[in-house]
């Protein structure tokens, strides 16, 4: 057969359309190609398309700025005006006109005459740090020790009966023995809240784990010979991780309601506390023109768990890997 | 399965019994027994040793110590016959150590011997004297005292939890007539003429040890009884089964014939009828009414028990939240990031973020608006003032059940099985009810049981808010009472429930999903 040589040039076609040849690679060829994933990039770029986590972001910047800056620039005396019968219970506007207009004057003047505002922000620095530091403290116990828990059953054994013994000491006698031996400062409520708090949360994770554990994709896992480790870190966790930020936007929250039962009941923090403010407002609630001392600091106590609640509930949202599509 | 699950069972009791150890520790070691006494008005005007003996009477009333003094120990003496209650009378210790009489002297010495042999300490409280004379309360004392030990104060708490009536119950040394159980089909109770069976003990604690009424479930017994721990301040030497079950309100009179034969309009149930030695003898209306000392009876009164005030109001607003929670968590997963999903969110955030305090106060001023009654009235028939308790305790569960039916379901929503089934053609309502549904209800239903049980014991703030006369507070009032044995008892209840509701919540969850399983060991 005749073989006819054609004249690339002569046909005028651009080089890079051609074919040409290309040497096998192994080493490309065992690569899977995607698309660029960083999973904390597409968490953060989920929760911010949401307009509301701006505004919420916000006003936990304002929330933290007065919570732990204001107090530091006042002079906060909570007896200053003890003894002038006429500065005690003002509304706002009673309380603005008696000592001029300031900032510490616009939600009025306390049982002993106290700006509430000042109090309010006081209180809020105590009970903040507390759920903070409560929160942060069980729920990094709780996690770890209740993915163990859930994940082998030897120790769910073991473990079944600390919970069974640890969740029914109760609470209150628990903490108001705590209180008594060691008065009631800050640490030693973080102690009392803590030193058993923390299986509360382990318990929900060990739940959450044995519903996810016997799943088939964990069977299949297990039978190809995953180490636990690796099946809890890579099948389990990132599963959770949407439940543990829920988890944590509601103990976060709970924390500065708890501080407010234990208050109510008696055996609170000595110091002045949300919590000790709302309990000991109680009897102005029900007092016609007094209800404002009672409220604000209800008001700042919400907001700061709404807000708390908002963030860590889409955080929630936007950690849940398959929200990234 | 059941192998398992009496395993866990059996194994949940003991550790009721570490909890009850911990709690006394607890009580009794750690917290300052010098608490009991702050509200004493006894205490505060006793002085010098008269207060230091009250101090430890007051310990052993309330199962602190084990104390004996030097009188007791010269009564035992008389009692074994080595002395004459004349001897006894003159060999009282003297002001000092140094001022006894050699027989007295002897006798301290073997006193201090056998009881510091015990492991008891021994103490001498010198007289006090003021300007020669005995100051108030100054009397010289001796005793010997005990910190009572963890594992005796356990094992008599457990095993006096289950007694048995019998009729040795009353000390040999009375006289009670012969001891013995009868059995009668004539009740006298209902005056010996219409026919209704019982059996009667007399030596026993209870005279009644079966019979029948006509109240649910018309045959009772007092042959067994539950004792949880002994109320020592809060209503002193009641059980606490007993103050959480006692009808209270005001009396319920009928006519009772009483053993004597008098008939009275009367409030008394004669068959909680209990021994109480030597009453009848001290007062004249027993006298007039009962035949022997059978005297200790319960009265019947309108209203509800302490716990079934709690249990009413906390099963009605358990079911409140799961008939609403559950639907509106499914239409809020339903209808993600729809009108229904915002108003839920609020909603629930409203509730975590409001501490619960205010916004009980809130509904209770919202509810007083449109003429709700704000208080309880254990003396009125109306029903409306339920309501507010009851709706002030659900709305929290229904903002839980909401908010985590609702996450477990959008999680779901995601799944591969959810895009399989859609792809396969089923329609949304069928996905989501017969799939979605199913996966995501698995961890409510584990909650279910112990929401139940623990309707039961009641809500501290709602009842204190709205008045209810119920278990709430019994915790805390018996703290702040010192009242050990009610800390005890009820702390052993709550725990009971605890464990019988997380077994009963994994036999369900395991009911329900076939993957979960706790029965194969080879993991």
């Amino acid at each position: 057969m005749k073989q006819e040589t054609v004249n690339l040039k002569a046909l005028g076609v651009p080089e890079e359309e051609l074919f040409s040849l290309v040497t096998h690679s192994d080493v490309e060829s065992e690569k899977i190609t995607a698309p660029r994933y960083s999973y904390w990039q597409s968490v953060f770029r989920v929760f911010f398309k949401k307009k509301i986590n701006l505004i919420v972001l916000g006003l936990l910047a304002v929330i933290i700025l007065f919570a732990f800056v204001y107090p530091m620039l006042i002079e906060y005396d909570r007896f200053a005006n003890l003894t002038d019968a006429t500065a005690k219970h003002l509304t706002p506007t009673a309380a603005m006109a008696k000592f001029g207009s300031s900032i510490h004057w616009i939600l009025g003047a306390g049982a002993s005459g106290e700006p509430t505002f000042d109090a309010v922000w006081v209180g809020s620095k105590i009970s903040i740090s507390l759920a903070l530091t409560c929160a942060l403290i069980n729920m990094t116990i709780g996690i770890l020790l209740g993915a163990v828990w859930g994940f082998s059953k030897k120790v769910d054994v073991i473990m079944m009966e600390v919970y069974n013994i640890v969740a029914n000491v109760p609470y209150i006698l628990l903490i108001s023995v705590l209180v008594m031996i060691l008065s009631a400062s800050f640490w030693t409520m973080v102690f009392a809240l803590t030193v058993t708090g923390w299986i509360g949360v382990a318990y929900f994770i060990r739940t959450q784990v044995i519903i996810i554990r016997d799943r088939e994709y964990n069977l299949a896992s297990r039978c190809l010979g995953t180490p636990i480790t690796r099946i809890a870190l890579r099948n389990i966790l990132p599963f959770m991780t949407s439940v543990i930020v829920t988890l944590a936007a509601t103990e976060i929250p709970s924390y500065i309601s708890y501080e407010v039962f234990l208050a109510y009941i008696g055996i609170g923090l000595s110091d002045m506390s949300l919590g000790k403010l709302i309990s000991e407002a109680q009897s102005a609630m029900m007092t016609n023109g007094w209800q404002f001392e009672f409220w604000s600091p209800v008001v700042v106590a919400s907001t700061v768990a709404v807000v708390l609640y908002v963030v860590g509930q889409n955080l929630g949202d936007a950690s849940d890997p398959r929200t990234h599509m | 399965m059941a192998k398992y699950l009496i395993k866990r069972l059996l194994r949940g009791l003991a550790s009721i019994v570490v909890v009850v150890a911990i709690v006394m520790v607890l009580i009794y070691s750690l917290l300052d027994r010098q608490g009991i006494f702050a509200a004493d008005t006894t205490y505060t005007k006793l002085n010098n040793n008269a207060k230091t003996m009250y101090m430890y009477r007051q310990w052993q009333k309330y199962g602190y110590l084990d104390f004996i003094t030097y009188a007791d120990f010269l009564n035992g003496l008389v009692k074994s016959g080595e002395l004459t209650a004349e001897e006894r009378d003159s060999m009282g210790i003297g002001r000092t150590a140094s001022d006894d009489s050699p027989e007295v002297a002897a006798l301290v010495e073997r006193f201090t011997q056998e009881y510091e042999s015990q492991g008891f300490k021994v103490v001498r409280l010198k007289a006090v004297v003021a300007k020669r004379k005995l100051a108030t309360g100054g009397q010289q004392q001796l005793f010997a005292t005990r910190d009572r030990p963890l594992i005796d104060r356990l094992i008599k708490h457990f095993t006096g939890i289950i007694t048995v009536d019998n009729i040795h119950y009353v000390p040999e040394d009375r006289d009670i007539g012969e001891r013995g159980l009868t059995f009668t089909t004539h009740d006298p109770v209902y005056g010996g003429e219409q026919f209704a069976p019982a059996i009667m003990g007399n030596g026993t604690k209870h005279k009644y040890l079966l019979y029948f009424d006509h109240q649910f479930p018309f045959i009772h017994q007092n042959l067994v009884n539950v004792n949880l721990g002994l109320s020592y301040s809060i209503d002193t030497g009641v059980d606490v089964l007993q103050i959480m079950n006692v009808t209270q309100g005001s009396y319920v009179l009928s006519p009772t014939v009483f053993p004597t034969g008098l008939k009275e309009s009367s409030a008394d149930d004669l068959h909680s009828a209990t021994y109480m030695a030597d009453t009848r003898q001290s007062s004249k209306v027993l006298e007039e009414r009962f035949t022997d000392d059978y005297t200790g009876v319960v009265t019947l009164k309108g209203g509800k028990s302490k716990m079934g005030y709690s249990f009413s109001i906390g099963i009605l607003a358990t079911c409140l939240a799961y008939l609403l929670g559950v639907p509106l968590g499914i239409i809020m997963a339903r209808h993600k990031d729809g009108l229904v999903d915002k108003i839920g969110t609020f909603y629930i955030v409203f509730i975590i973020a409001v501490p619960s305090l205010s916004y009980i106060f809130l509904f209770k001023a919202i509810g007083g608006s449109f003429c709700l009654p704000t208080t309880f009235d254990v003396n009125s028939s109306n029903a409306l003032m339920y309501l507010l308790p009851i709706i002030s305790l659900a709305l929290p569960s229904i903002a839980n059940l909401m908010k985590w039916l609702r996450r477990y379901m959008v999680d779901q929503m995601n799944s591969d099985y959810v895009k399989f089934a859609r792809s396969g053609g089923l329609s949304e309502n069928e996905i989501f009810f017969k799939h979605i549904l199913k996966n995501a209800a698995i961890p409510i239903i584990h909650g279910i049981p112990g929401a139940v049980l623990f309707s039961m014991t009641g809500a501290l703030i709602t009842e204190r808010v709205y008045v209810v006369p119920g278990v709430g507070d019994l915790l805390t009032r018996a703290i702040n009472a010192h009242d050990n044995g009610v800390i005890v008892g009820v702390t052993m209840f709550y725990a009971l429930l605890s464990v019988v509701s997380i077994i009963l919540g994994d036999i369900l969850m395991s009911m329900v999903d076939p993957r979960i399983s706790f029965s194969n060991e080879s993991r």
